[in-house]
């Protein structure tokens, strides 16, 4: 479920729960590592996952039911 | 739970947007003391929140000097319905080009390799193609910028759910969504850019409900707010849908640049037969519901056939699907091994976005209440328009507060007690359902009897089951946190949204549109009208203008 935190990778630096308008981070405390507490909430603008300075931290998990259909 | 804090502003802008974060930029530079009120945060927030790469321009040095033909063209679009209104349209496409220049100075790039770029959104062998390519994936952090270099403030996490007009004063409360604490703001004027409406039907994916093409956080707030404080709505009953991917949902189809094709391969539109940059298959923007009535028929699916682009094409499609915010999308077909160049797409008519109609507005943005003004989605939904009428309301909210006489509010202090308590009960409750289980009830009933189907007998059975679902929500709806609390105000507002919906799709005798009218099933000339509804004393009250 989106988004998804690798907690070697993140900083703690927060910006990811700063820039959320559907605040799915909410509950998320200073210099922790950042809660996903409404992750069906995401609206994947892909906002966290561009602000976040730390490679390989952040992701975007595709949830099943939004699965794109090709063939 | 008492307003722990009082804001006061000149102007006040309500919602963050284009359209707030253009209004409070004019409002601030013409000497007004302005706020922002935003229930996310500015660098997000909004339909434009994900970036952008199509801007309506009309450049006389470009287009040449009769704007006319411009905007008959333009009708012919998919923004044709909101064009109706000769002088407004007029008004928006001559502002377009000044902001234009301005936005590519404060550095949102407007030219594509130095030059201006129209592509997309127009008809092979259109004479004047006015959809600009601009970079506009870092808008909202652009205008952010702006707003705050002029003094405007900006106070995110804040959901602005009721509104008053009383002594020239406009009141209003907000919720801190991380906090919980209430907070009023005072101004002189207002300016509701709070988006189109989510959430109130069910979409492509029912049990994902944040998966639509506008943000889920968008749930009219500004335009039941408006209605509750008096001021008149019009054309509620309407209905807009969307098409795109499948089931991914992004706005944005003109930034692909392929063609729609049935399941043999033959193009389903006459327009184009190969993909070529300039244009995108304008047969979606004649009929956006085809890819469900394939479906239904079984003659479906529908794809979007990117298969034959060329290398640069191709290069130049997934610079402007950067640029429209389709980063997690592109990302999902990579993770996935998805090739647009061999894969065809399967696309969808997304389920209702449930415009429910707009404020009623002046030339100017200005609603039947004074010093009230709207903009953005409440005026044409796209961002051009969002960012002109937005410039344009700000001017007049500048003007309009510089001028009022404003004493102090004396219904103010009654209603944020009455707030405070109602909010203070929901939080105390132990159990019960939550937003969510509200949502789904509404979607459902809005869906089944409100939806594109309509007639008499279901409008009246549909409104019978929402005043008792909203009787329902407001007893025993809980919410653990003020995040929660936040969702329940969206979801009550979405009810009195639904409820004016049933008022006025009954109203509305005919067929037209997606309002379809099966004891109606014609569309009735003489009704080409707006219909009007409005508060009269807690009750809503239609009138045909």
């Amino acid at each position: 479920m989106p988004p998804v935190i690798d907690q070697k990778n993140c900083t703690q630096c927060g910006k990811c729960v700063d820039i959320c308008s559907e605040d799915v981070f909410y509950g998320s405390e200073k210099k922790k590592t950042p809660l996903v507490t409404y992750p069906e909430e995401c609206w994947h603008c892909n906002a966290c996952v561009e602000v976040c300075p730390a490679e390989g931290a952040i992701r975007l998990r595709t949830p099943l039911p939004m699965m794109v259909c090709y063939k | 739970m008492l307003a722990k804090q009082v804001i006061e502003a000149d102007v006040l802008c309500i919602g963050g947007g284009i359209a707030g974060l253009m209004a409070a930029i004019r409002a601030s530079e013409l000497g007004a003391k302005v706020v922002v009120a935003e229930k996310g945060n500015t660098l997000s927030s909004g339909a434009g929140g994900l970036g952008n790469d199509h801007f309506v321009c009309y450049i006389p040095e470009v287009h040449g000097p009769d704007v006319m033909p411009v905007i008959e063209e333009l009708r012919r679009g998919q923004l044709g319905a909101r064009l109706k209104d000769l002088e407004k349209t007029r008004v928006w496409i001559e502002h377009t080009y000044d902001i234009v220049k301005l936005w590519d100075q404060w550095g949102i790039p407007m030219k594509y390799r130095g030059r201006y770029e129209f592509a997309g959104h127009a008809y092979p062998g259109d004479s004047y193609p006015c959809h600009l390519k601009y970079a506009g994936k870092k808008q909202k952090s652009v205008l952010t910028k702006e707003a705050r270099k002029r003094g405007v403030k900006i106070v995110n996490r804040v959901m602005l759910f009721e509104l008053l007009s009383d002594n020239g004063i406009f009141e209003a409360v907000g919720l801190h969504t991380r906090e919980g604490h209430l907070i009023e703001f005072r101004s002189k004027s207002a300016i509701l850019g709070t988006g189109t409406v989510a959430r109130l039907y069910q979409g492509l994916t029912p049990g994902w409900m944040f998966n639509a093409t506008r943000p889920g956080t968008l749930t009219g707030d500004g335009r039941i707010m408006a209605y509750r404080a008096g001021a008149e709505l019009f054309n509620v009953e309407t209905l807009e849908h969307h098409a795109g991917p499948k089931y991914y949902t992004r706005s944005g189809q003109a930034t692909w640049v392929g063609i729609v094709r049935d399941p043999q391969g033959k193009p389903i539109g006459p327009f184009l037969k190969k993909p070529y940059r300039k244009y995108s298959d304008m047969i979606i923007e004649v009929n956006k519901g085809l890819f469900s009535e394939y479906a239904r028929s079984g003659k479906g699916p529908v794809y979007m056939d990117c298969r034959g682009i060329s290398k640069n094409d191709y290069k130049y499609m997934q610079h402007w699907f950067a640029q429209e915010g389709f980063g997690a999308f592109t990302d999902h077909l990579k993770a996935k091994g998805i090739d647009l160049r061999t894969n065809p797409i399967e696309w969808a008519t997304y389920g209702m976005r449930g415009s429910c109609g707009s404020v009623w507005q002046d030339i100017n943005g200005q609603t039947s209440i004074k010093g009230l003004y709207v903009a953005g989605d409440e005026t044409t939904r796209s961002i051009s328009p969002a960012a002109t009428f937005g410039w344009i309301a700000g001017a007049h909210a500048a003007k309009w507060a510089r001028n009022v006489d404003a004493k102090a509010s004396t219904k103010a202090k009654a209603l944020i007690k009455a707030k405070a308590s109602f909010l203070s009960e929901i939080m105390r409750r132990e159990e019960g359902p939550d937003w969510k289980e509200v949502n789904i009830a509404l979607q459902q009933i809005m869906s089944e009897y409100a939806g594109s189907i309509r007639s008499e007998s279901l409008l009246e059975a549909g409104h019978r089951h929402l005043r008792r679902l909203k009787q329902e929500a407001r007893d025993t709806v809980i919410a653990a946190n003020p995040h929660e609390l936040a969702r329940v105000l969206e979801v009550l507002n979405l009810l009195d949204l639904g409820e004016l919906v049933c008022i006025a799709a009954k109203e509305r005798k005919e067929t037209r549109g997606q309002h379809n009218r099966m004891d109606y099933a014609y569309t009735n000339p003489t009704l080409d009208k707006y219909l009007i509804v409005k508060n009269v004393d807690g009750q809503p009250v239609t009138e045909w203008r």
